[in-house]
């Protein structure tokens, strides 16, 4: 079956099968939402599965993505205005100061397998880049990471302009890196903490749409 | 003592001619805009627009015949004072970890200005260490004095070399203020230097960073002491293989190296690194690693080719409380990187790859740090030391315990543990057991139960701080 196509595809992290297969799934005549779930969803989630029993390393899951993203990337213009509307929107960078970035790669290549947007701002990214880009795009996912103990206190700096500009209160703000933890995420006023990028995904996964919906 | 030694000449020449051909060919992202001048104005072909930077082959090469072989720390009491080559190893805390193991509960939380003193008291006492770096943050910071409740704890309780980094300019003039005010003046302050700072200005691959830069730019013009740390990961910013990294982290350093002989040639460095694999597993980070060690021992055989000090971050451990493995990754690490002739051993007191201080693990280290001097020490080759003269004197058969010759050797030939245990099982037993940690924990609670004699004078606390109001308090407060 195509579906099971798909599925090794992305576990072989082989981006032009993955191509070719959700190209003939739709010639087939399934709906691009089919495809989405049953093909390049489901494919990655048992990678993911996968990785948590360390039966696959870290270079296997980004493989995998991007041979998700080869797919996702023919079945996206077919998703109907509805589902597109749902997917939610996510701004995310480095904060100022921090140019590592591993962190938040990893944390792009993973959430982007669940079809959300996402605006990525790269490193160094000033509290006032943060806040203007937030107002202009109106995003429903905040995302900042720091790697080095002495930017991450930028963070709140990030907090405290959205709230001066009046555009922290719809928004859900989630920081990450190595020097933070969920009391500091608490004390600088974020809403969540995770440890690592599948526990960022998991979270968007089951919580994408209910904030979505929260916010319109 | 001769020195281990992993690669041929030959090696050792193509794995600088290949740092060469990466910055010649390559070049170097680099985001500092003064950087960008430094390096246009001296014959670097810099593109302004997209920050790159080319570095002919001949640049690197004349910035490495101002390269010098010695780089010293300078205490707030001379007779602290350490200059490698000749005082190696020089053995420091590691640094800036936001977190502390709380000597009482044994749980993790955030670190304080208090944390800092009492570190700053026991590192002073410990005498397997020679640089205080201040190893954690202070969460009690007042707004705006992120830096100063750092600093002014650490040196109001050390008289070693105090090192460490700050986030911006603003801060790095504040310190450098309250280095003056304690000097007396700022000339007096300039001949003797007791803050040393620390920067990773270079994140790999091959990028220069933008306020680190500004910052070891700005200690260089001043004639201050800066270094910086090249830290690639190799898997992650750096190719995963050993001969990859070594390349990539060498070619950094040189890089950031002629950034420094540009501005002030023969400004002391150090070939400082930490050079890492991770953990593709998870992505995790490895400094506790023993490819850790093997990138060490590889970049200090670097180091010697380009004749400066060398050293790095080696030591750290993963482990998350004071064990086995912290006792294994810290011990193996740093023996391999002293057999191979390191100079700089960051490497004291943390856990859980850099996230928190622990009181037992600096004693333990203090403890490894020891035995780390005595192996450099070495045999002390000589005729004499052969003791020939004694051997025949005793003979078959007697023993050497009464000697003068034992007598005079007895406190000196071997480091004498106060943490390892070397009792009877028995009596061990008979004291319930104590591990390792609980035995260094007792041996902290010795030192810091002692009011610290090193401590600023009256009068110069109030000078600084009347200077700089609403300073934390600053002084160690230890209870178990």
């Amino acid at each position: 079956m195509v579906f099971q196509g798909i599925m090794k595809s992305i576990a072989a992290g082989d981006a032009e099968e993955s191509l070719a297969l959700t190209k003939r799934a739709l010639a087939q005549g399934f709906s691009a939402e089919v495809v989405l779930e049953k093909g390049l969803i489901a494919g990655m989630d048992r990678v993911a599965e996968k990785f948590r029993d360390q039966r696959v390393m870290v270079p296997e899951v980004l493989m995998a993505s991007r041979a998700m993203h080869a797919g996702l990337s023919l079945v996206e213009p077919c998703l109907k205005g509805i589902t597109k509307k749902t997917t939610g929107k996510i701004v995310m960078g480095t904060v100022a100061g921090d140019l590592h970035d591993i962190g938040l790669s990893l944390v792009k290549m993973m959430v982007m397998t669940t079809g959300v947007q996402i605006i990525n701002l790269g490193v160094d990214v000033t509290p006032k880049k943060f806040a203007s880009v937030v107002h202009k795009e109106k995003p429903h996912i905040l995302m900042m990471s720091a790697l080095l103990t002495t930017t991450m206190t930028v963070m709140k700096d990030v907090i405290d302009e959205l709230e001066l500009l009046g555009i922290r209160k719809n928004l859900i703000v989630i920081v990450g890196g190595a020097p933070v933890d969920s009391g500091f995420a608490k004390r600088i006023g974020a809403d969540y903490y995770f440890e690592d990028a599948f526990e960022v995904r998991t979270f968007i996964e089951e919580n994408l749409s209910k904030i979505v919906k929260k916010s319109r | 003592m001769e020195f281990t030694k992993l690669f041929t000449q030959t090696e050792v020449e193509r794995v600088h001619e290949a740092s060469l051909e990466i910055l010649e060919n390559v070049g170097m992202l680099v985001r500092n805009e003064k950087a960008l001048d430094i390096f246009a104005k001296n014959g670097c072909q810099v593109d302004m627009e997209t920050m790159m930077v080319k570095f002919p082959r001949q640049v690197v090469e004349k910035a490495r015949q101002t390269f010098v072989p010695s780089y010293t720390f300078t205490a707030q009491d001379p007779k602290f004072d350490v200059t490698m080559p000749g005082d190696r190893p020089i053995v420091v805390t590691g640094s800036s970890a936001p977190n502390i193991i709380d000597p009482k509960t044994g749980e993790e939380r955030r670190a304080t200005s208090s944390d800092i003193a009492n570190i700053a008291y026991l590192i002073n006492e410990l005498p397997g260490f020679d640089v205080f770096s201040i190893s954690t943050l202070a969460d009690d910071a007042p707004e705006g004095q992120f830096s100063m409740s750092r600093f002014y704890p650490a040196l109001k309780n050390c008289k070693k070399p105090v090192r460490s980094n700050t986030p911006n300019m603003d801060d790095l003039k504040t310190v450098l203020e309250l280095g003056a005010l304690i000097a007396g003046s700022e000339e007096a302050y300039r001949q003797r230097p007791f803050i040393n700072h620390h920067y990773c200005p270079v994140v790999s691959p091959l990028t220069f960073d933008v306020e680190s830069t500004e910052a070891v730019i700005y200690l260089i013009e001043q004639g201050l002491p800066v270094y910086g740390t090249i830290v690639p990961n190799a898997g992650m910013t750096s190719p995963l293989s050993l001969m990859g990294t070594l390349t990539l982290g060498n070619a950094e350093f040189l890089g950031l190296a002629t950034l420094i002989q540009m501005i002030r040639p023969g400004a002391p460095m150090i070939y400082a690194v930490l050079s890492t694999v991770a953990d593709m597993r998870t992505g995790a980070y490895a400094p506790g690693a023993i490819e850790t060690g093997m990138m060490q021992m590889a970049h200090t055989e670097m180091a010697r080719f380009y004749n400066v000090p060398s050293g790095g971050y080696i030591g750290l451990t993963n482990a998350h409380s004071n064990d086995a493995q912290s006792g294994y990754e810290t011990g193996m690490n740093t023996t391999g990187a002293l057999l191979a002739g390191a100079d700089l051993f960051n490497m004291g007191g943390l856990l859980g790859s850099l996230m928190a201080f622990d009181f037992g693990k600096a004693v333990i280290d203090n403890e490894i740090a020891l035995m780390l001097k005595r192996m450099k020490k070495g045999y002390e080759y000589s005729e004499e030391n052969l003791c020939l003269d004694l051997i025949a004197k005793i003979g078959p058969g007697g023993s050497y315990m009464d000697t003068d010759h034992t007598m005079k050797n007895m406190r000196s030939i071997a480091v004498l543990p106060k943490v390892a245990t070397r009792e009877m099982r028995r009596r061990w037993e008979d004291q319930g057991k104590p591990d390792a940690h609980s035995r260094a924990m007792k041996e902290a609670n010795k030192i810091l139960s002692k009011p610290n004699k090193s401590r600023f004078t009256e009068e110069l606390d109030t000078k600084v701080r009347g200077h700089f109001p609403g300073l934390v308090a600053g002084d160690v407060d230890w209870s178990l």
